[in-house]
């Protein structure tokens, strides 16, 4: 080494400074667009542009077929079978594969309706028997008959341990209450197992007819028939590979389109369902390239990889400053609404007697503390929601912040007074507590606002980001004190998001909210013998649970920012179920402008 | 010699056990399980699912079991879908090779060239330009130096091609143009090869010197050899030698060290495999990838010293 | 150490000879400085090192340097997401918290880790690599096979699962969030000290100084201590300082895929991964911490080059 370092040095030092004044003016010129109209950007729009394009639109300005071909962005699907899936990101591929009885659709008011799939029209109600007749000359992508059969096939394996589908429940008791099902799926002895099948609650009639027999009536039948749990299941394939079926050489499929590649962690390669009996979709190819990271998917999209994606909400802003982007921005309402979850069991933040009214002082001291406007502005760029309520907006029975607001809305003086009714004024006393978090950047920003907008009122909170996995797992052991969390719809009705979350004992109570007035109140739904009272008695649940703050306070409803490629046509939202890209409900109606 | 090989060779066996049984209960250690999700399942799902993938049995029964099938080459089935992890490991292993290989040959031809030319040019402008290229390159991690190439070459210039894998994802399509998207395949490659490429210029800089210092480099010169010969035929064939050795330490941290870069870019290999598969719990995916680097890292580790051995033989008789 | 790839390598010197013999230790330690201080690169390097520990460590209490916390917090439109400015040096970011107090927050975390990493890795390489040595063949055995076993352990795979066992759970000390990485890393690195110390011990053991110091009937401790440590301190070092850069480097690619150092504490390679999402949004969220990155393993690798030159003039 015996050049002459001084002027090494001042290269090496230039070169470095080259690199990075390349780099800044890269993407000088997006950051400086974006502060050019931050302003102006406001809330974003709340409501889908193309929410106007009715079913079977005009495809007037589609491009020849051969242009019609796309990529999209999704994480990876775990299974494509409907039966054993847990995920949204599957869920929202086999949308495109399979269709069921019924199906949602978006209703044009941000909200969602049922209408028939492969049923003809309506089932008829007898008792607690449901009979659906198939549509006529129904077929697989193979070309042989779809029948009932079929569909019984695929609730025989949806209510059968072995196949062990995590979303069996919507079935069982208090939600779908087909018959037979929990006693098939609790089945562990393999000599009862052939007895309790054709025990179930599902005939095939005819090859066109199903009878379903329910334990009980219920108001969500069209609802919970159209998930994809209740989706048919080709016998005839099933029974020759097994696990196999779904391998793109094997499966056969009902939806509007079949798969035809998937390469492991890359992508999935869809192409049209020639025996499809809706509407014939424009679009020959569809590529599901396998993203998680939206900022890379956001990068890909402006490079022209992707022809609709997901992307973050800082990145929002960056699309609203981008003369082409802006228009191909598109936000959705999600149905998920955050929560920051409060472990009731904690003596000091839940409690019972004396306790209670202490403990509820205090949870509504850290819910009025916290500035959701601000939050949603200065962390999500003000693409989410600012929530004080639990049932999301686009749901039947919303009721909005108005009820809510002036009671555990923001009020840094209330919130004051509230810490010293509850014994601890300005925090005294009051232990350090630990909040969840699941680590990802916006997260992070996250924590650190909530930590701050407490410490302004005394109370100190330490955060805690772990993986998904590990926060799951805190969670579902209930081993939190406070928890990031919240509620996704499965389904777009209002028992979803309260069955089994606020009742003492329920599944998904892992806050254990126990309160006898909210259990008297799920009984009033249960007993309710039209849609009004059932509506009004799980409104009058929400209005406990969120005045009196049992296990959750509210803090935004999510909202989803995607782009959509400009040259991509006919997508609608999914209104308030989202999953995937919107518009993937009714992927039939997409095509590739000229 | 042969015997010094047979029985490090064989030695793999009781690395891959010990590695297999930290690695398995290790990840039964971390929180959440499989079918943990955001929703608790009920019990009667959770039950029917472990039941399916065996989970219900006891910790030491899966250990034992596990150690069976892998013994007789049954790496199980990942979670993601049922998918056989030995085909998994496959078809990821053959990208992360790809990778690996384009990233070491880039390495190799611009390291030796810019390690030549500055030695050759020693204090001149071409010494310059490679120790700075040199030192900036180590010096700058691949996922910074990725980062910046994507934003100015993907998002700003729309030259390049920013997620995905532009090689075969199949064994068949290696001898097909058609399988191969440059646009695709240039960031990633930089940014795994830049960290080696700096590493071999740097050693052939060094090597190149020292042969040139040598007396019969100076004998050859004085005997009026041109000076193309001096460098082709008696500088180049000696300073190789130490080059030719961190090869394959490249490589194997090529291969093994991947995993951020594939991560980066969405690459289908067998680093994203492994991260996917500690973030889902993916058991028996976490444990095929481990024990498939624990493979890569013994024998590059075993060829490096058989290596040395046989260009130094003093090695041997230490 | 496969995974941190090249420059380990680098970081493995062959065993070396000692030059030292008894009495004339200090002369050459004083030797292996002059020649330290004459090396332009590694005196820049240490130079710069210290000058970044200062200001990291010392920033925040010193007037203009300190002006704001890494967690300050603005909501102001006009004051997030900025570029440099006179206020903000390295602009701000999406909490309209300034960037330059965050990169030292970072550099400060960062260097905690590296520096840590190699603490612990000290003590377990020399007390395996010792034990090995100096133990009976029995002891050396086993010592050597955990070390090789160890060895084989593909290093960044091994972080991620200590990692992922660790965070989330009630261990005493564990608790710290940087401890915490520093042990899941320490755990893995130490194979390379623990190899060296025990070959130059071995070697040590068979020169005539120690032979001759056993003879007069010095007890083993004290040769240990006087003459075989001593002499194995040079590479040891080199190894350690190549070992700094190796372990932020580590620890910065694995923040990148999100198994870095648990938040809230922020390294360098956290800041940089969540610069990057936003890289669009602002470009000045990414370049402060990326840079101080390059800087630290710039500097720490000519000081790394500058000591191996210095305490081993025969590798020159």
């Amino acid at each position: 080494m015996k050049i002459r370092k001084k002027l090494f040095l001042l290269l090496a030092g230039s070169m470095t400074a080259m690199l990075v004044i390349a780099a800044a003016c890269g993407g000088g010129t997006s950051s400086s667009d974006k502060t050019a109209t931050a302003g102006a950007g406001g809330g974003g729009g709340n409501t889908p542009a193309a929410g106007s394009t009715s079913t079977g639109g005009s495809q007037a300005d589609a491009a020849p077929a051969d242009q019609q071909k796309i990529t999209i962005q999704s994480p990876e699907p775990e299974f494509y079978d409907p039966h054993r899936s847990n995920f949204e990101q599957d869920i929202a591929v086999e949308r495109m594969l399979f269709r069921g009885l019924y199906n949602l659709t978006d209703d044009g008011n941000g909200g969602v309706k049922v209408v028939p799939g492969m049923a003809d029209g309506d089932p008829t109600v007898n008792g607690n028997v449901y009979t659906v007749k198939l549509k006529a000359g129904l077929k697989w992508s193979d070309g042989s008959a779809l029948t009932a059969d079929d569909f019984v096939f695929g609730f025989q394996r949806e209510c059968s341990a072995d196949v062990a589908s995590p979303y069996q429940y919507v079935l069982g008791a208090g939600l779908g209450e087909l018959k037979g099902c929990d006693d098939l799926f609790n089945n562990k002895d393999a000599s009862q197992t052939q007895a309790l099948t054709d025990a179930l609650g599902v005939k095939a009639t005819d090859p066109t007819t199903l009878e379903f027999t329910l334990n009980k009536p219920i108001a969500t039948f069209k609802t919970i028939w159209s998930l994809w749990a209740t989706f048919p299941s080709p016998k005839a394939v099933i029974t020759k590979d097994g696990d196999k079926w779904t391998d793109p050489a094997n499966i056969v499929t009902n939806g509007p389109y079949t798969l035809k590649e998937v390469v492991a962690k890359d992508h999935a390669t869809l192409v049209p369902n020639p025996n499809w009996s809706g509407q014939k979709p424009a679009i020959q190819q569809i590529t599901i390239r396998f993203i998680d990271d939206l900022s890379a998917a956001f990068k890909a999209f402006q490079n022209g990889e992707l022809q609709a994606t997901q992307i973050l909400a800082t990145d929002s802003t960056v699309a609203k400053g981008d003369s082409s982007l802006k228009d191909e921005l598109l936000i959705v309402p999600s149905s998920r609404i955050t929560t920051i979850e409060v472990q009731m069991k904690n003596p000091v933040l839940g409690g019972t007697g004396d306790n209670d009214q202490k403990a509820y002082n205090l949870r509504l001291a850290l819910s009025r503390a916290i500035d959701r406007q601000a939050l949603s502005e200065a962390v999500y760029d003000g693409v989410n929601t600012p929530a004080t309520y639990w049932l999301v907006k686009g749901l039947k029975g919303y009721q909005g912040n108005d009820p809510f607001q002036s009671k555990i809305g923001f009020d840094v003086d209330a919130a004051k007074k509230a810490l010293a009714d509850a014994g601890y004024p300005n925090g005294q006393g009051l232990p350090t507590f630990t909040l969840i978090y699941r680590d990802t950047p916006e997260r992070r920003n996250e924590g650190d606002f909530l930590q701050k907008a407490w410490k302004a009122i005394g109370v100190n909170v330490d955060t805690q980001f772990v993986d998904s996995k590990a926060r799951s797992a805190a969670f579902n052991n209930e081993q939190f004190q406070l928890f990031q969390g919240g509620w996704q719809l499965d389904y777009p009705d209002i028992e979803n998001p309260l069955v089994g979350l606020f009742n003492t004992g329920g599944g998904n109570n892992k806050y254990n909210c126990s309160d006898p007035d909210v259990d008297a109140a799920y009984k009033d739904a249960a007993n309710a013998t039209s849609e009004d009272a059932r509506i009004a008695a799980y409104q009058k649940v929400e209005t406990l649970i969120v005045t009196r703050l049992c296990g959750i306070i509210p803090i935004y409803q999510d909202s989803l920012p995607f782009l959509i490629s400009s040259k991509l046509g006919g997508v609608v939202s999914n209104g308030v179920i989202n999953a995937g890209t919107p518009g993937n409900y009714a992927v039939e109606n997409w095509y590739v402008k000229k | 010699m042969a015997g010094y090989t047979i029985r490090r060779v064989l030695w793999v066996i009781p690395v891959l056990w010990a590695v297999a049984t930290i690695t398995f209960f290790a990840m039964h250690a971390v929180p959440g399980g499989p079918f943990t999700s955001d929703k608790a399942l009920p019990p009667a799902v959770n039950e029917a699912l472990n039941r399916r993938y065996h989970l219900d049995q006891p910790l030491w029964k899966q250990y034992g079991l596990y150690l069976w099938d892998a013994g007789h080459g049954d790496l199980g089935l990942s979670f993601q879908g049922d998918r056989d992890v030995s085909t998994l490991l496959r078809d990821g292993f053959f990208v992360t090779a790809q990778l690996g290989v384009m990233g070491l040959v880039a390495a190799v031809v611009v390291g030796l060239t810019l390690g030549t030319l500055s030695a050759l040019n020693q204090n001149g402008p071409l010494d310059y330009i490679g120790v700075v290229f040199a030192t900036i390159g180590a010096a700058v991690p691949n996922f910074i130096m990725g980062a910046f190439l994507v934003v100015i070459f993907s998002v700003n210039l729309h030259w390049l091609d920013s997620l995905g894998w532009g090689g075969p994802t199949q064994f068949k399509d290696v001898l097909d143009p058609a399988a191969y998207e440059w646009r695709k395949l240039i960031i990633p490659v930089v940014a795994v090869s830049v960290l080696p490429a700096a590493f071999i210029a740097r050693v052939t800089r060094a090597s190149v010197l020292e042969v040139l210092h040598q007396d019969y480099i100076r004998t050859a010169r004085a005997k009026g050899v041109t000076e193309m010969r001096v460098v082709l035929r008696h500088t180049m064939k000696n300073a190789l030698i130490p080059v030719l050795t961190i090869i394959g330490p490249v490589a194997a941290a090529l291969v093994t060290g991947s995993f951020i870069i594939e991560t980066m870019f969405n690459i289908p290999g067998v680093g994203r495999a492994f991260v996917t598969a500690v973030e889902r719990r993916d058991y028996a995916m976490i444990m095929g990838s481990v024990l498939f680097y624990t493979v890569i890292v013994t024998f590059a580790n075993l060829l490096v010293d058989i290596a040395y051995a046989v260009v130094d033989p003093r090695i041997r008789y230490r | 150490m496969a995974t941190s790839g090249a420059q380990s390598a680098a970081a493995q010197p062959a065993v070396v000879e000692p030059e030292v013999v008894l009495g004339r230790q200090r002369g050459l330690w004083w030797d292996a400085w002059r020649r330290l201080i004459k090396n332009r690169l590694a005196m820049f390097g240490l130079i710069a090192i210290c000058v970044i520990a200062f200001v990291a460590f010392l920033g925040p209490h010193l007037g203009v340097l300190g002006r704001y916390g890494p967690n300050d917090q603005n909501y102001d439109p006009a004051v997030k997401q900025l570029g440099p400015t006179a206020n903000h040096w390295l602009g701000t970011d999406q909490l309209g918290r300034d960037m330059w107090a965050r990169t030292l927050e970072g550099l400060r975390i960062s260097l905690q880790i590296g520096l840590g990493t190699q603490v612990l890795v000290l003590a377990l390489g020399l007390l395996v690599g010792a034990g090995a040595a100096l133990g009976g063949k029995l002891t050396d055995n086993l010592l050597m096979r955990v070390t090789d076993v160890m060895y084989a352990f593909p290093d960044l795979i091994f972080i991620i699962l200590m990692r992922s066992i660790l965070t989330g759970r009630d261990i005493p000390v564990l608790t710290n969030q940087k401890i915490l990485i520093i042990v899941a890393i320490g755990m893995i690195q130490w194979t390379t000290i623990a190899r060296l110390v025990r070959g130059q011990m071995l070697s040590l053991g068979e020169r005539d100084f120690v032979l001759a110091a056993q003879a007069l009937g010095a007890p083993r401790w004290r040769i240990v201590v006087q003459h075989m440590l001593p002499n194995t301190l040079g590479p040891v070092i080199v190894a350690i300082t190549f070992g700094i850069p190796v372990a932020i480097f580590a620890e910065a690619a694995l923040s990148f895929i999100g198994f870095g150092v648990p938040p809230p504490a922020a390294s360098l390679g956290t800041l940089v991964s969540i610069g990057y999402t936003t890289i669009q949004r602002n470009v000045w969220n990414v370049i402060p911490p990326a840079a101080a990155v390059a800087l630290l393993m710039l500097c720490f690798t000519f000081l790394g080059d500058g000591l191996r030159d210095a305490l081993d003039p025969r590798t020159r």
